[in-house]
């Protein structure tokens, strides 16, 4: 167990939780606190190696962010 | 990477991921976000995957611009 | 512990001060210099980490990738482009 491996864990633990329980209740608090635990996610697949997921799941989730972005204007815009 | 490097740049993590749930202002929980980018940087070139790391710096970015996007939207709109 | 050693534990320290000087900040538009400060430091710690030739170039995206993001928040804060 590497340090990689404890610093992803407790940032995905910290960043779930905030995500779920957004202070300020607002669509963009939540998803900006949802970045956290996907870098806690990367750090973790760092800590076994694997460059093909770790390219993966960075374009995976700048597109996810993307179609969050639309949604939530789409949402507030009507 | 010594065991002081890894205290400093994992504190660094730490004191970013607890910066961007505290905060309540939207800038100031995207630049502790960029903290948190900051932080894992050393982490990613320690293992020496340089193509991940130069994937993942160009991909941060773009995130945090869609994020303004929305933010912009907003701030137009009301 | 050599010189190596020595410039990549300051590049660490410096960059822990500017992070804790970021989160201790209260005004938002002085939080950004000290962000650019972070990238400096994180920056010269990537070179010095691998000796590489292909480093400087994962230093140089990951510069100008955090500059792009710091004036990215700088000109949503100060209002946008006002081009229409």
């Amino acid at each position: 167990m590497g340090p990689e491996f404890v610093l992803g864990l407790v940032l995905i633990l910290v960043g779930t939780v905030a995500s779920a329980f957004p202070r300020p209740k607002t669509y963009l608090v939540q998803l900006i606190n949802l970045e956290i635990p996907a870098w806690g996610l990367l750090l973790v697949m760092l800590s076994y190696n694997e460059a093909l997921a770790l390219l993966t799941f960075g374009g995976v989730s700048a597109l996810s962010t993307f179609i969050y972005v639309r949604v939530i204007q789409k949402r507030e815009g009507t | 990477m010594n065991e002081l490097l890894i205290l400093v740049f994992g504190a660094m993590v730490v004191l970013g991921a607890i910066a961007t749930i505290i905060s309540r202002d939207l800038f100031d929980k995207l630049i502790s976000l960029g903290i948190i980018v900051a932080g894992i940087m050393p982490f990613l070139a320690d293992r020496g995957l340089l193509d991940v790391l130069a994937a993942t710096a160009l991909i941060a970015p773009l995130s945090t611009i869609f994020i303004l996007m929305a933010i912009r939207r907003k701030k137009d709109g009301s | 512990m050599n010189g190596y050693e020595i410039a990549l534990a300051l590049c660490g320290i410096i960059a822990l001060y500017a992070a804790v000087r970021v989160v201790l900040e209260k005004d938002t538009m002085r939080k950004l210099p000290f962000l650019n400060v972070v990238s400096f430091a994180i920056s010269g710690s990537i070179v010095l980490l691998i000796p590489h030739p292909l480093a400087i170039v994962a230093a140089a995206a990951y510069f100008v990738g955090s500059t792009l993001e710091s004036n990215a928040i700088a000109s949503t804060y100060a209002g946008g482009p006002k081009d229409e």
